[in-house]
């Protein structure tokens, strides 16, 4: 009896200060998730109509344009939008994190600089779309005045007007504000890794890129795991940059999925159609969260 | 002793109790506070904030005013109003989604009846009632110029579509000048009020209406020939869309000659004395744009509110607020005297109008108008994607 008593204060203690924290997360995330994920089987007038709200938004141009895609300039679509969001943001933002990190990691003073490499993170996504937009500016943007300089001429105009920039424009100032994330966690990483190993390297004769490969990428594995999934999870999702700067257009050519659910909430009021692409997300992101969880687990 | 001294004590303090209290001063019933919601920031904002003062007074309420954009307000409200909540006692929206939202709204016919002849537009109706009604108007009169710049280059408003040719031309050949025209852009509005204009100096104004009402089709030889044949032609004068404040600087100071907006432009700039405006050739209708007040049923103050919105939009409240300037009355009964003179100007100038209309994408609303926007930049970039553009825009009408 009083190791079954032992036993279920072992488990009723923790339980016990778990509750609140439960409490909430059942309350403003799990009742709601379920409420949306409900509402997406739901016309609207409250009927059941299956995967109907589903089918109607993989069938709109707006999510899935393989008509244009790749031949044709964009739109191709929210979906094939956030692919390619992720395949450029993602390498981009590693290798300049992981570059940053290692370059400013002797550098004296080099904690100012992270800091001011790391504003963009701090800066309010609605505040960086309005600066992405005055960057790629055919008249006050920075990014067209160093095309002039350079003497590329006919690049400069307006990159957000276009159709076949928008996207692009988009991607790269987002790259530039989300780079001091992965560069602070890299730099961490890396303050973790001993000296020794390095010493021991270069008197084995190891030249500086096998040290790279052979003990640096190595030791950053679990960071590149944790950059890897945030920064997926952040292209997901990603809303204000692209309302801010270009509404998703022109013609469509930014649009993206969290953008797209909000049009189909808030402007179309077809809350339904919007439930069955946010249950969309929270699957793709499910399935970026258990690959991270998976992943956590095998290192350590 | 001592106990006749606590009975004295407790007989005081009966005989207190008893005693008659000095009756308090009566106070006034505290007056009702109402809070107005509006999209007016900066000096639209400072124009609009003396009518409220002056409607304190009337109303007999303490009045406060919170920004908020229409779009803003499209994700705030139905949340609220699904918890019976609302954020403001009178809300300026866009007349579309009060309609759709009619089941939230205060039934405003009792306040309209008795104006409605005076108003140039008409209220927002649906379920039977009066769910908005409309404020003081902007309209969006043609291209504006700087009467300064014309006289420096010897250049004259045109009257026909070859004069207009004629200044465009003239005007791409001066020097510093980027291009004729700068398009503003803000969420896609201006392009899509040239676009209105152009539709009816060229289609006439009842065409207008029938895109409004889904009676002509995007796709209709008519409507693609306003486009082929007027439209598209003169895209190669107007700028790559500018943010639409920044085009006010660089307009203003001779990088472009042109610019298409409304007529509260004309509290934006420094010399509003030095503008000229002129529509395209032929226009025989401008479009009227306005903001609809509506009272949310979840209010807390509806008597008040409906007293503050019949103060609103009778002629002293239309008065006060035509004499701080950017805006038009909505009614026909203010004098023209009561204007700041660039208003003054506009005012008679309409009253010669033929016909005044609808704003076309504030009236077919929803996600139509973001598309109608949308795709609108991409014509502006890409004249050759007219067809593309018409039938996305007849796609998504009928899917509305």
């Amino acid at each position: 009896m009083d190791l079954r008593g032992a036993r279920a204060r072992l488990w009723a203690d923790p339980l016990l200060l778990a509750v609140p924290a439960l409490f909430l997360i059942l309350v403003l995330i799990v009742y709601p998730a379920l409420q949306t994920l409900g509402l997406s089987f739901l016309s609207k007038d409250g009927a059941f109509v299956g995967l109907k709200n589903f089918a109607d938004v993989l069938s709109d141009p707006e999510t899935l344009n393989l008509a244009r895609f790749p031949a044709h300039t964009p739109p191709w679509g929210s979906l094939v939008h956030n692919a390619i969001w992720i395949l450029l943001h993602l390498p981009l933002t590693v290798a300049i994190g992981l570059g940053l990190a290692i370059l400013l990691r002797d550098v004296r003073g080099s904690a100012i600089l992270r800091s001011i490499i790391f504003l963009g993170m701090v800066t309010p996504m609605i505040v960086g779309g309005v600066i992405i937009r005055f960057l790629f500016d055919e008249n006050a943007g920075i990014v067209n005045a160093f095309l002039r300089l350079a003497g590329l001429q006919a690049l400069a105009r307006s990159w957000t007007a276009y159709p076949d920039t928008a996207l692009l424009s988009l991607i790269l100032g987002s790259v530039w504000l989300w780079s001091g994330f992965a560069m602070v966690l890299y730099s961490a990483g890396l303050s973790t890794i001993p000296r020794d190993y390095y010493e021991a390297a270069s008197v084995d004769g190891a030249s500086p890129l096998q040290q790279f490969w052979y003990i640096t990428v190595p030791s950053l594995r679990p960071v590149t795991s944790v950059v890897v999934a945030m920064t997926i999870l952040w292209d997901l999702k990603i809303f204000d940059l692209v309302y801010t700067a270009t509404l998703g257009g022109p013609g469509g050519s930014s649009m993206v999925l969290a953008l797209q659910m909000y049009f189909y909430g808030f402007r179309a009021l077809r809350f339904n159609t919007a439930a069955a692409v946010a249950t969309v997300l929270s699957l793709f992101t499910l399935v970026v969260g258990i690959a991270f969880i998976r992943s956590s687990r095998r290192e350590e | 002793m001592k106990r006749w001294l606590v009975l004295l004590v407790v007989a005081l303090f009966v005989l207190s109790g008893c005693a008659r209290a000095p009756a308090p001063a009566a106070e006034p019933a505290p007056k009702p506070v109402l809070t107005v919601i509006g999209p007016w920031s900066g000096p639209e904002m400072e124009a609009f904030l003396p009518v409220l003062k002056a409607a304190e007074e009337k109303v007999g309420a303490r009045i406060n005013y919170r920004i908020y954009r229409a779009e803003d307000l499209a994700s705030i409200l139905p949340a609220q109003f699904e918890a019976a909540q609302a954020p403001g006692d009178v809300i300026f929206m866009w007349d579309w989604w009060v309609k759709e939202n009619a089941q939230h709204a205060v039934d405003l016919a009792d306040v309209w009846q008795s104006e409605a002849g005076q108003f140039i537009l008409e209220a927002a109706e649906a379920e039977g009632k009066v769910c908005a009604v409309p404020y003081a108007m902007t309209v969006k009169p043609g291209f504006w110029y700087r009467k300064s710049f014309f006289q420096q280059h010897h250049l004259k408003p045109p009257t026909t579509w070859e004069e207009l040719k004629a200044l465009l031309e003239q005007v791409a050949g001066l020097p510093g000048i980027k291009k004729p025209i700068v398009t503003g852009d803000g969420v896609g509005w201006p392009i899509s009020d040239i676009t209105e204009h152009f539709l009816i100096a060229c289609g006439g104004p009842q065409l207008q209406l029938d895109l409004i009402a889904g009676k002509v089709k995007w796709t209709d030889a008519q409507v693609r020939s306003v486009f082929a044949d007027r439209l598209v032609p003169l895209l190669p004068y107007f700028s790559d869309p500018v943010e639409w404040t920044q085009a006010i600087d660089l307009w203003w100071n001779g990088e472009y000659a042109l610019y298409f907006m409304g007529n509260w432009l004309t509290g934006m700039v420094k010399q509003p004395d030095d503008l000229g405006v002129f529509t395209l050739p032929g226009a025989k209708g401008v479009v009227a744009g306005t903001d609809y007040a509506f009272i949310p049923k979840y209010s807390e103050n509806v008597d008040a509110a409906r007293k503050l919105v019949a103060f609103l939009i009778s002629r002293e409240g239309m008065e006060t607020r035509a004499k701080q300037g950017g805006k038009l009355a909505g009614r026909k009964d203010v004098p023209a005297d009561v204007y700041p003179p660039a208003d003054k100007a506009l005012a008679e100038a309409l009253a010669q109008v033929e016909v005044t209309l609808p704003d076309l994408d504030d009236s077919i609303g929803g996600d139509w108008q973001r598309t109608f926007w949308d795709q609108l930049k991409l014509l502006w970039v890409r004249p050759k994607a007219l067809d593309e553009v018409l039938t996305t825009l007849e796609s998504k009408r009928q899917s509305k």
